[in-house]
């Protein structure tokens, strides 16, 4: 079972599964709700937002202050 | 700029009639749009190109309908301004919808469409990216998807027109059903969501060989900041060259020799043979004469830039470049107490304030609209000033101009923070989809350039002229001799500049280039050039710019950003001269 950390933390390239999300209405409206599957394309310097790649197919760019309140967990690639 | 028409929701709202152009942002629908009604709407690559709607009519079995183009939404929960507008137009009735479903995106699009469903309107879907959706090696089963929609889902590709014969043939089908007969959802548990899923993965093969394209490979290489970063300045810097260089060229091997050898000659001979010398020849072909000023100023000054400045953006704006911009440079926008994505309409800015300011709409907090629009009206020179700044700073020393970039962007960080702390509330952290790149279609992308020259021709004329007007009555009544008088403490005594640069604070209430053509032709020395230009740099932004402020917020708002901008113009601006005189 993997460590559950915030989205901030989650290292770049790495596949992860959120595990909780703010309430926020554009979040939900992106897809990206519990259980998502996302991989963490890039992250940027001086608090800068994540990059995700969503479901495998649209990329969606996250801001510091709601990613750090987004919980995932790591999956493991097979 | 089509933007410029906001028309009240209401009136539209009750039309009868009514066919809505729903689906997610960035989707194409706007496409759809001018090419069923032939009006122009205004597309880019990202999302909340549309803010407002736009309407027009459509002809379908010889019955005229009202087409809606509504702003992009991935719900009806809305969560900006321009998202409410969608929500507001499902619920007023309406007799048919054409969702816009973006093939490379299906799962996400077809939970809009579950909620459209709940409304018990006759849908038509139109699948369109399907290119894109193949590039990724997904491949969708047409079939299945009308079965499961139980409606007309017809491929489109809206950028060459395919598919939209079609379109017009089962919506006109759909019409004269008039009742919904399509899939109703909404009931069960976990609903848009696992609808949605459910049908995109009996609909799709995902094909696992799927090559990425050379686009994609360099879409995905902008988004990091290495190799993003370098190559987003470097565009950036490109598009500066391509806009002063490109005017530039066109101003001294095209347009001044034509306004200056053939064009005002032209009229002067007209004017000089029919009027006797005096007050009203003057007005009409003397040194600030109608027909001299409005070509040098207009035609020879203004337009060359505004072209090259929307040769440029609309081909920034088509491809997918802004919101890598907002991605890579949000971190700089976070620390000034707003977010990446308002880099979208501060860009705008340099073109027209006025639809940077009515974008703001796609923000998703009242704060952060304020933040930018002011920083707009302060320290964001439209391309009509900067055309003029250019050539008032060019005859000097080279960093001249790079010295008033850097002065706008000082300016543009301070008056960001400023009204951050001044504005309670929070601004919403960046949360943007980043589109795939994309090369402009050549054929939306023509036609978008000349819609756009099209409406700055039309809007800036009007007050283009009434400024010139007032300009040549004051300097041939010799009213600008006594407000010069009135003025000179202010004009002369604490900015340094001559008595007659009253004409510019005067003509720069109309339009803010105004506020520096007259400096023109005042044989100015380095630093009184510099002193006006940035004293036109702060002060008012134009009277468009003064309504359209009033309109999206209050008029409280937009009157204490004029007289803001006036003081601080003239303080600021004295401060330089003083602090100037003392090295010259």
């Amino acid at each position: 079972m993997s460590k559950i950390i915030n989205l901030y933390e989650a290292k770049k390239n790495g596949v992860f599964q959120v595990t909780s999300v703010p309430d926020i209405g554009l979040l939900e409206n992106l897809g990206l709700r519990n259980g998502t599957k996302v991989v963490v394309e890039s992250r940027y310097a001086l608090g800068g937002p994540v990059l995700l790649r969503i479901e495998n197919t649209f990329a969606v760019a996250i801001g510091k202050d709601i990613a750090t309140q987004i919980a995932v967990k790591e999956v493991v690639r097979q | 700029m089509s933007h410029h028409n906001v028309q009240t929701d209401e009136q539209v709202l009750k039309k009868p009639n009514k066919i809505l152009l729903m689906g997610n942002p960035n989707v194409g629908k706007s496409i759809f749009f001018t090419e069923l009604t032939g009006i122009h709407a205004v597309s880019g690559n990202y999302a909340g190109t549309t803010v407002s709607f736009m309407e027009g009519p459509v002809v379908i079995g010889g019955k005229e309908y009202t087409l809606i183009d509504v702003p992009g939404t991935y719900s009806l929960k809305p969560t900006s301004e321009a998202e409410a507008v969608a929500a507001r137009f499902m619920e007023s009735g309406a007799v048919a919808v054409i969702c816009v479903l973006d093939a490379s995106n299906l799962e996400r699009n077809l939970r809009l469409a579950m909620e459209l469903t709940l409304y018990e309107i006759p849908i038509v879907y139109t699948l369109n990216m399907m290119d894109v959706a193949e590039r990724h090696g997904v491949v969708i089963d047409m079939t299945q998807l009308r079965r499961d929609l139980v409606a007309p889902v017809i491929e489109t590709v809206a950028v060459k027109g395919k598919g939209l014969d079609e379109l017009l043939r089962q919506l006109e089908v759909v019409l004269k059903a008039a009742e919904s007969s399509g899939y109703s959802c909404g009931k069960c548990e976990g609903c848009p969501w696992a609808a949605a899923r459910d049908i995109c993965n009996r609909a799709c093969t995902r094909n696992a060989s799927a090559s990425p394209s050379f686009m994609d490979k360099l879409g995905d290489a902008m988004m990091k900041p290495m190799p993003g970063i370098p190559i987003a300045l470097l565009v950036m810097a490109l598009a500066i060259g391509v806009i002063v260089g490109g005017g530039e060229l066109l101003i001294h091997f095209l347009l001044e020799p034509l306004v200056d050898y053939i064009i005002v000659p032209f009229f002067y001979n007209i004017f000089a043979s029919l009027l006797p010398e005096g007050i009203l020849l003057n007005i009409l072909v003397g040194e600030f004469g109608i027909f001299v000023i409005s070509f040098e100023w207009i035609l020879a000054l203004i337009f060359p830039f505004v072209l090259m400045f929307y040769v440029a953006f609309t081909f920034l704006e088509d491809t997918g470049f802004l919101p890598r911009m907002s991605v890579l440079f949000d971190n700089i926008m976070r620390k000034l107490g707003t977010q990446g994505g308002s880099l979208i309409h501060v860009l705008m800015g340099y073109g027209c304030a006025v639809p940077a300011i009515i974008g703001t709409r796609a923000a998703t907090s009242r704060k952060e609209r304020i933040i930018i629009s002011a920083a707009i009206a302060f320290a964001i020179p439209c391309i009509s000033q900067s055309g003029a700044l250019i050539a008032l700073l060019a005859g000097y020393a080279w960093w001249m101009l790079p010295a008033m970039i850097a002065f706008s962007l000082l300016l543009f960080v301070v008056v960001t923070l400023v009204v951050g702390k001044i504005i309670k509330g929070k601004v919403d952290p960046l949360l943007i989809e980043v589109p795939n790149l994309l090369i402009p279609s050549p054929k939306s992308y023509g036609r978008k350039l000349l819609t756009r020259m099209k409406h700055f021709l039309k809007d800036a004329q009007i007050p283009m002229m009434i400024a010139i007007l007032i300009a040549a009555i004051l300097a041939e009544s010799g009213l600008l001799g006594i407000i010069a008088n009135a003025a000179q403490p202010i004009v002369s005594g604490w900015l340094g500049l001559p008595a007659e640069a009253v004409t510019a604070l005067i003509l720069g209430i109309v339009r803010r280039e105004m506020s520096v053509a007259p400096l023109l032709a005042l044989d100015l020395n380095a630093l009184q050039a510099f002193v006006g230009g940035a004293v036109s740099l702060m002060y008012l932004p134009c009277l468009s710019v003064f309504a359209i402020l009033t309109k999206e917020f209050k008029v409280r708002i937009a009157v204490t950003i004029g007289l803001s901008t006036v003081v601080l113009a003239i303080f600021v601006g004295g401060l330089i001269n003083q602090v100037g005189q003392l090295f010259v």
